[in-house]
Parts: C-alpha cells; structure tokens; sequence
C-alpha cells in the first residue's frame, strides 16, 4: 500500500516536472483514443440501429397462381410449425394491387391498363428476434422456397447480414489501426518516462544502494504512464463528446431519417470504462517498459 | 563481521583488481583501508555494497554470502548496510530532511516515523537548522554530514564510507572522522576507505594496506 502511495506521489511530481515531454505522450494517447473511440462510437450505434431491424425482420414468401389452398396450407402449417413466426398475415392478389395503388399513387394509374393483375398473392411472416438471431429463420426460408406452390421467397435479413459483414471488415481494420496507434502511444510514453528516469538517475542509484524494494524503484515510472494514459483518454472523451455534439447539431435529423428514426447516441458508461481502462494500460506498459532500465 | 576468503576480482582486460584476498573485519570494530590509488579499496568497498560481483573466492557478511545473493536479496541485505561516498551523492532537488527522510521513505517506514528519525539523525549531526537547505547551499563538510546522516537513519549494522573527506579540508576531515568514531562507539562496524595517511594516524585504528589487490600490511 505505501509503495503504490509512494509511486503515485512521485508520478504526479514528476507528471508536472517534465511537461512538454509529458504532454506529448498524453497528446499521443489522446490521438489513439480518439481513433478507437470514434470507431466504438460509430460501430456500437450502427449495431444498435441493426439489432433493432433484426428484431423486426419479416420475410415475405410469393405463391404461385396456380398454387392450390393445399399447398398453401402446407406452408402455412409449415411457418406455424417452425416456432420462427411472431405472426403471418396472407395478402390476396387482390391485397397486393391495391397496396401498391396506395403505396405508389403515382403509378396507380399503369395499372388500369392491365389485362390480368401481375401481383402475386403472398405470406408475409414477421420473424421473432430470437429465431433472426439464431439462424433458425434462414433454415425454414430455405425449406418454404423448396415446398410446391412457392414461387420465390424474399428474405430482408440478407442485405442486413452483408451491412453486417461490412461492419466486421471496418471494425477489424479500425482496430488495427487503434492498436498501431496504441503502440506508438506507447512507445512515446515510454521514451518520455526514460526522459524522467534520466533526470532521476542519482535518486535510482541511491535507492537502489539503500535496499530500496523494487516495487518502489520502478512503480513511480508505472504510475506515471498510468497518469499519463488517464489523463489522455480524459482528453480523448472530451474531444469524441464535443464531436458527437457537433455532428449531432448539425446532421441528427438526416441521420436519424438514415437510421429509421433511431436516434444517435453517445458510448454507454461501460465502453467510456474500457476505453479509459485500455488508455491507462497503454501507459501503464510504456512506463513498465522504460522502468526495465530503473531496476 | 566480514570475512573474506581468496577473493579475487578479475577485470576483462586480464587486470586484477582484487587477488586472493583474505581477511577478517570484526563486528563493531572500525577498520581503515588504505593503498595508492587502484589498490582495490572502491573494489571491495563495491563488492561488499553488491554493487558488483566477485571472480572468485568467498565473500561473507553478517552471515550473508554475497557470492550468491539474488536481486531481492541484494536489496533486503543493503538495508542493513550504511554508505558514505566521497562525492556525497545527495539528491539535489530535495532539502536535508528529505534527503535522510527518502531512505525510511522507501523502506516503508510510516511517515510520523520517518520525521522523528529523520530529525533526531540530522540533530547528532548538528544540522537540524538546516532541514529545509537544499544540497547546493551547503559546504562540502555539511553535505558529507547529511551523507553520514542519511546512512545512519535505518540504523545499520555496517557503514562503509568510500574516501569520505576525499573533497574536504584536514580540519572538516578530522571532524567527519569523529561523527564516524562516534558511530562505531555505538556498536555498528565502521569500514572507511582512505588514502589520507595523516588521517589514519590521527584516528589511530586498525589500518589494512591492500596494494595491486593484495593485503600487504596490517597494523
């Protein structure tokens, strides 16, 4: 307990002593801060935005003309059987061309000059979130496409699933890049605490000549990153605050219309947490690494 | 106390610093080292601080072989090891209270602790009206009196001071051997390296000539 006393009091001193050196190890956390806030900001509101178009997917399965009640009885039977259905609702033909005359009254009148109407009676099937998330709807879409009077089954999952893989590619690159930029955060840190450890080099020696425990030699040079990572990850919230505010002044209501009315948010306390938690272990590790040359 | 034992010290260049040197320092006793410059006095001096390591032979004290100590244990046996050097190293950006009190400090030693020693060292020293003096506005003798201060304050069995008037003039010298003769008189062990010849004469205790890393004289 009095080493970590002794380490935190004597990172803070030498926090303000060496402090345009220090400044730019913070300056260099802050940046890697902000590369991975940003991409935790944008990437956990995109998922939060396709959880909840998970949770409402439907898929529509078109009939046949010639699909007998039988038939469509089958795969009625077969939806209600699959436990995948919140509900299922049947649209006649008749349904189908009155919705699209309502839905697209500028071209309702193409449709007076139909012989026959070109609409497809069809199941619309609202899928339970638990089933979309399991794979099990992808199964029974797979099954009801196979089954006689189907003639095509429409999925909306699937453009989710490649919005999805999207956002993995962009997830792994940017945190690629956050851990670059971790590592160079690091390595300023700890070119920065060698800097103190320099000026501190009669101290060390003395410390090390009285029989000064390790764990007061080298803590002071860890706790000194650790400062040095919280205080740039402060920096950092600081900065993805004021550039969420921003971005929400300007563009909220185009982004909100983009995102189905979902409103943006700004990272929950857990991820603020982490993202504090991964900043101090970076300078915690540059001032570990440095301190190798204390003891 | 210390005990040696054919104890060489061999540098890269083929050079001996030290060669089969043994010898017997007894507990409480006070002991000059002396020889021309590259004797081997700073190289026992070293091997007894574990500042380095021997070539060969035995080298023991209070019980510690100091051959085979582990970095842990090098820093549990310094604790019980005083040290005085001839350039004082003090830390410059602290005052004389801070720096006899940093030694208890980071030996753990409760803070109310470590102001009452601090003090109560500085006081035996005569430089308790100095404890919030810098390194740099003191003489050379006051800042070997803080140095004698500092390696007192955890009480140690031992005290080794390498030519420790080496930067002071005779009338300081004398007076910084009588604060080390005080010292001994309490019961610690008191090993002072020196080629001050007057000195030693003046002090009038066991004196080890060591010369090209062999005893050559004890008187």
């Amino acid at each position: 307990m009095r080493a970590i006393d002794y380490a935190l009091r004597q990172a803070w001193a030498s926090f303000w002593r060496s402090g345009t050196a220090t400044a730019f190890a913070v300056l260099a956390i802050a940046l890697a801060a902000v590369v991975l806030g940003t991409l935790l900001l944008v990437t956990w509101n995109v998922d939060r935005v396709m959880e909840q178009w998970t949770d409402a997917t439907e898929f529509s399965i078109f009939l046949r003309d010639d699909a007998t009640s039988e038939q469509r009885g089958a795969v009625e039977t077969a939806i209600d059987q699959s436990g995948v259905s919140d509900r299922r609702e049947y649209v006649s033909k008749t349904q189908a061309l009155t919705r699209f005359r309502s839905q697209f009254a500028d071209l309702a009148s193409l449709t007076n000059d139909f012989d026959d109407n070109p609409f497809p009676a069809s199941l619309e099937v609202r899928v339970r979130p638990d089933a979309a998330r399991a794979g099990r709807a992808d199964t029974l879409v797979r099954t009801l496409a196979a089954m006689p009077g189907v003639a095509d089954v429409r999925y909306d999952r699937e453009w989710l699933t490649r919005m999805s893989t999207g956002l993995d590619a962009i997830r792994g690159a940017g945190f690629a890049l956050a851990l670059l930029m971790g590592l160079a955060a690091a390595v300023t840190v700890a070119a920065v605490v060698r800097l103190g450890l320099h000026a501190r080099t009669d101290e060390i020696e003395i410390m090390k000549l009285v029989g000064s425990p390790v764990s007061f030699i080298r803590g002071p040079f860890v706790a000194e990153g650790l400062l040095q990572g919280g205080l740039g990850a402060v920096i950092a919230i600081g900065l993805l605050w004021a550039g969420f505010a921003v971005v929400r002044a300007w563009w909220g209501g185009d982004l909100s219309a983009i995102l189905d009315g979902a409103a943006i948010q700004f990272l929950p306390v857990r991820l603020v947490g982490l993202l504090v938690a991964g900043a101090m272990s970076v300078g915690a590790a540059g001032g570990f690494a440095a301190s190798r040359h204390a003891a | 106390m210390i005990e040696t034992h054919h104890l060489s010290k061999l540098y890269s260049r083929g050079l001996y610093a030290l060669h089969d040197l043994s010898l017997t320092v007894e507990k409480g006793e006070f002991v000059f080292l002396t020889g021309p410059s590259g004797a081997g006095k700073s190289t026992l001096l070293r091997l007894l601080l574990v500042q380095d390591r021997p070539t060969e032979g035995e080298l023991f004290v209070n019980g510690h072989d100091l051959t085979s100590l582990s970095r842990g244990d090098v820093q549990e046996y310094r604790r019980g090891i005083g040290f005085i050097f001839q350039d004082f190293k003090l830390i410059p950006t602290r005052t004389v209270f801070e720096n006899v009190a940093f030694v208890l400090e980071v030996l753990g030693v409760p803070a109310g602790q470590q102001r009452r020693r601090a003090f109560q060292v500085l006081k035996w020293v005569g430089l308790q009206h100095r404890i919030n003096a810098f390194p740099r506005d003191l003489s050379g003798g006051e800042q070997q009196r803080i140095a004698i201060a500092r390696a007192l304050v955890n009480d140690p069995a031992l005290v080794l001071a390498d030519e420790p008037t080496g930067n002071l003039d005779p009338d300081l010298s004398l007076e910084i051997m009588n604060l080390l003769r005080e010292v001994n008189a309490g019961g610690t062990t008191v090993v002072v390296a020196t080629h001050d010849r007057e000195l030693i004469r003046l002090v009038g205790r066991r004196t080890i000539t060591l010369d090209s890393g062999r005893v050559v004289e004890v008187t």
